[in-house]
């Protein structure tokens, strides 16, 4: 290999490498002592994730929890784990970039053995993904390294376009050059080099389509954007693109979703990081990103906040949708979060109760599309008519 | 018709009834079909045979011959051996031509439950068949063996002697052959004649039993244990035990001279002050001569004999198996991985002494089943038929909670319940089951569980010994992973090969785990770990 990217990609290699096989060196220790090898793991629980106000941030807390091998109710996931471990590693020296589906099938294998009675059994290393998984997480905050960082892929689902031109590998993308498509987000952002950009704000949209449309109508050559879809939930590699724009481009970040309880949780995985892989949150989270719309103020209008809004009766009866049961039941499970209680957000929340209807972005682009890039994005984003 | 005195034999002979009676009442014997009819035999000359080794101190040699008689199918002949006291030429006649000819008057714990024995058995062989009994025997002191073929005189209750001659004895054999053909009906007795034989086995580990059946079809049961059960010893009635017939006889046959005399010598657990104080409340006279009681009088002493508090009897002339040979005939025959025995001490119903003695064996060879296998015994024989009657079965599936003792059904669980007694309280007259004597009930209860808690203490020492061993082979599976995966982290890039190697691990991880186990070693992980694919 060579050229700037490679050097980057293979220091990335031998830094993680490096990591894993210090952290990983105790074990071999604690077995040659005669001691039983304990591996001490942050604890990826609900109860262990705590909303850091300050730093806006949602963390992983203090609570370890210990796994070790002569435990018999430990000992499966030891060993899951110290062979993810080594596959990884493997991986890494042989310069290899597997996916977490990859190092599923790799470590998959069969143990044939004599149980108690002396019958002849089989048992799987791991029967499903979702176990490998497990142990790919418990390896990232044992070694406090990223799985990006561990050169591990996912699947790419975030799409960019703007005036920006970035390194990747050997090559140089102009991000402004992509005709109708977009450059899909890298599953290792980290290793994207940001040549020269052009741009006054980056807009993230949820849906797909939406952002589609933004971009064959020259939304962002228009608005000096970046535009970004993280097409639903975001992955790692969008969340970690988005808070590099906004950390070392200083740009600031505003973020469109659906009117409903899952759009917004969708903005605060951007902003404060997600429950599930909290520990992610210090380098994936945006605390500064903003919440640009859909809200319930700007379908309803709000006579105490003063503002009017975007859509009239009629407009209402033809977009707005019946929320479900299921719509229902999560926004009560937004309002007993920490960073949801706020006075703003309640206003969002209990709107949203008391009407049970919800709007979908595309909506809007029903209204025009022209209305949606030419009067409610733009406007918004003049009037600082954000949720922050 | 009096007693008669013989070294070789102790029981004392009597001729009492017509043997017309029996035949005509065949079910009260159990001959009622021909099926019951080839059981019964087999089951009376087995007991015999018993009864003439174990009761003597002889280790039994039993042989059981079932043969079938070609051009008539129904005609069964039953050969039974025995290396027993054998039976002095003069009384083998009236012992197999003549119904209870028996020691009706001396109390023992024998097996026969009849008192018609094997009489029984040649008079429905005479009348389905018109064979004689062919008997073989010669006592251990003889020098001549004595063969005989008998029938019985149906009126007059007689023997008639066919045939009879004695060879000289040149080789030490003594016992007893005695060969009965009778009409009976092998594939509808088969399985009870099995089961029966099986049993006996069980209960009788120190016989060495050889059986064949009419199809030809050999089993030998080895002894397994060279310890006999203590001899039953004739004991004296209890004044509890006694019927109005019994005390009559007593009185009739006794040498004493006054009532204190009498009741010294003719009954157990009386002494001179207990006598003394049973006259003075039963307001008799000390020195009344028996003899001279009226027949009133000897009811009314029969009354009081059973109202007045005597001590219990002892107990000690009964004969049970004993722990030993109880384990020995269940460990034998059932091939168990536990096996328990308890043999409680005498207690007493009604003036009637017995003893509970109970096995418990768990696993191995026995089979899965609903509801404890229950082997019920009454001095030493089998009770095969009305299972679900016996106090034995109540106790078992209604007083005991089998969960409370580590025993979830089905599981492979068989417990053996022997009673002994001079008199067993059978229920009904097929004397199959035993009747639910509260005395008789507890102490089967006391020693089921008291058997139970050591099957207890056992079934949960092998669950910590399993979840242990369960616990060591879930470690040790995941090695050779953990190991391998650890050596491949080891993997240094500038050497160009791991600093750990693999065995070192493999081998560390085991001892680790072994220490940790303490209890359970694992000497190499291909014990645990075929093969990693």
């Amino acid at each position: 290999m060579s050229g700037v990217s490679s050097e980057i990609d293979v220091k990335a290699r031998l830094r993680a490498a490096e990591i894993l096989r210090e952290r990983f060196k105790t074990l071999i220790n604690q077995i040659l002592k005669g001691e039983n090898p304990t591996l001490i793991i942050p604890k990826r629980t609900l109860s262990n994730t705590i909303y850091d106000e300050k730093r806006k941030l949602l963390l992983l807390g203090s609570d370890t929890l210990e796994r070790s091998f002569y435990d018999v109710r430990e000992a499966k996931k030891f060993m899951q784990t110290v062979l993810m471990a080594s596959l990884i590693y493997e991986a890494l020296i042989n310069n290899e970039y597997p996916t977490i589906r990859d190092l599923y099938y790799r470590g998959k294998h069969s143990i044939r053995f004599r149980d108690f009675k002396g019958r002849i059994k089989e048992e799987n290393t791991w029967d499903e993904q979702r176990e490998s998984d497990s142990v790919i997480r418990d390896i990232e905050v044992f070694t406090n390294l990223l799985r990006e960082e561990m050169l591990i892929l996912s699947k790419e689902k975030g799409k960019v376009v703007g005036n920006m031109r970035i390194r990747s590998g050997d090559d140089v993308i102009d991000l402004s050059k992509m005709g109708h498509g977009a450059y899909a987000i890298e599953p290792t952002p980290d290793l994207i080099e940001f040549i020269d950009v052009d741009a006054e704000f980056v807009l993230v949209v949820e849906k797909d389509a939406v952002f589609q449309q933004l971009h064959r109508a020259g939304f962002w050559r228009k608005y000096k954007a970046i535009l970004i879809t993280s097409a639903g939930q975001p992955d790692r590699a969008t969340r970690r693109f988005v808070r590099r724009l906004n950390d070392e481009l200083k740009l600031p970040i505003y973020i469109l979703t659906d009117a409903d309880p899952y759009g917004w949780y969708i903005y605060s995985v951007f902003r404060i990081g997600s429950i599930t892989l909290s520990y992610e949150s210090e380098r994936l989270a945006t605390p500064e990103a903003k919440f640009l719309g859909v809200s319930m103020v700007d379908i309803y209008g709000h006579k105490k906040l003063r503002k009017k809004p975007y859509l009239n009766e009629a407009e209402r009866r033809n977009y707005v949708i019946k929320a479900k049961p299921t719509d229902i039941k999560r926004a009560k499970e937004l309002m007993s979060y920490k960073w949801f209680q706020t006075p703003r957000w309640r206003i969002e929340l209990e709107i949203f109760l008391s009407k049970k209807s919800k709007l979908e972005i595309e909506a809007l682009t029903s209204k025009g599309l022209k209305f949606l890039m030419d009067t409610y994005i733009p406007g918004k984003i003049q009037t600082k008519d954000w949720i922050g | 018709m009096g007693a008669v005195a013989e070294v070789a034999t102790v029981e004392k002979f009597k001729a009492i009834s017509p043997a017309e009676f029996f035949f005509r009442n065949k079910e009260i014997a159990g001959f009622q079909n021909p099926a019951r009819a080839l059981y019964q035999t087999i089951r009376e000359l087995v007991e015999n045979a018993l009864d003439a080794t174990d009761a003597h101190g002889i280790l039994p040699n039993v042989k059981v011959m079932i043969d079938q008689d070609p051009s008539r199918p129904m005609f069964y002949t039953i050969t039974v051996e025995d290396n027993g006291i054998g039976i002095p030429p003069q009384y083998v006649p009236r012992a197999f031509g003549q119904l209870l000819f028996s020691s009706k008057y001396v109390l023992r714990q024998t097996r026969g439950t009849f008192g018609l024995g094997a009489k029984m058995a040649v008079l429905y062989g005479q009348i389905t068949t018109g064979k004689p009994v062919e008997v073989v025997s010669s006592t251990i002191n003889s020098n001549r063996i004595y063969i005989f073929r008998i029938l019985i005189d149906v009126k007059t209750n007689k023997p008639i002697i066919l045939h009879q001659e004695s060879v000289r004895k040149n080789n030490g054999w003594h016992g007893t052959i005695v060969k009965v053909t009778i009409e009976g009906d092998w594939s509808r007795a088969k399985s009870r004649i099995y089961e029966y034989i099986r049993r006996t086995a069980i209960i009788a580990p120190y016989a060495e039993i050889l059986f064949k059946d009419p199809e030809g079809n050999y089993l030998i049961f080895k002894r397994s244990i060279t310890m006999l059960p203590k001899p039953p010893r004739v004991t004296k009635y209890h004044p509890h035990g006694i019927d109005l017939e019994v005390l009559k006889s007593l009185v009739q046959e006794t040498k004493a001279t006054t009532l204190l005399e009498f009741l010294k010598t003719e009954f157990s657990s009386v002494g001179e002050a207990t006598a003394k104080a049973f006259l003075k409340f039963a307001n008799l006279p000390l020195d009344k001569d028996p003899k001279h009681l009226t027949r009133q009088e000897i009811e009314y002493l029969a009354r009081m004999l059973r109202e007045f508090k005597f001590k219990n009897p002892k107990g000690t002339h009964l004969s049970p198996l004993g722990k030993e040979i109880i384990i020995a005939g269940l460990k034998s025959i059932l091939k168990p991985e536990f096996v328990t025995a308890i043999s409680r001490r005498p207690s007493a119903y009604q003036g009637h002494a017995f003893i509970v003695e109970v096995g418990i064996a768990y696993g191995g060879a026995i089979p899965y089943s609903e509801s404890p296998i229950l082997l019920r015994f009454a001095n030493k024989i089998p009770l095969l038929y009305d299972e679900k009657s016996d106090v034995s079965w109540k106790v078992l599936t209604e007083r005991i909670n089998w969960s409370a003792y580590g025993i979830s059904f089905p599981a492979p669980l068989a417990v053996l319940v022997h009673i002994c007694s001079t008199k067993i309280p059978y229920k009904g007259a097929g004397k199959e089951s035993i009747a639910e004597v509260p005395q008789i009930e507890s102490e089967v209860e006391l020693a089921v569980r008291e058997a139970a808690r050591e099957l207890r203490s056992y079934i949960i020492k092998k669950r910590k010994e399993e979840e242990l061993a369960r616990k060591a082979v879930n470690i040790a599976k995941y090695i050779p992973d953990v190991a391998r995966s650890l050596t491949k982290l080891a993997f240094d890039l500038k050497v160009g090969k791991s600093l750990i190697d693999y065995e070192l691990l493999t081998q560390a991880l085991l001892k680790g785990l072994n220490r940790r186990l303490k209890d359970y070693i694992i000497k190499s992980l291909d014990e645990v770990v075929v093969s990693i694919e």
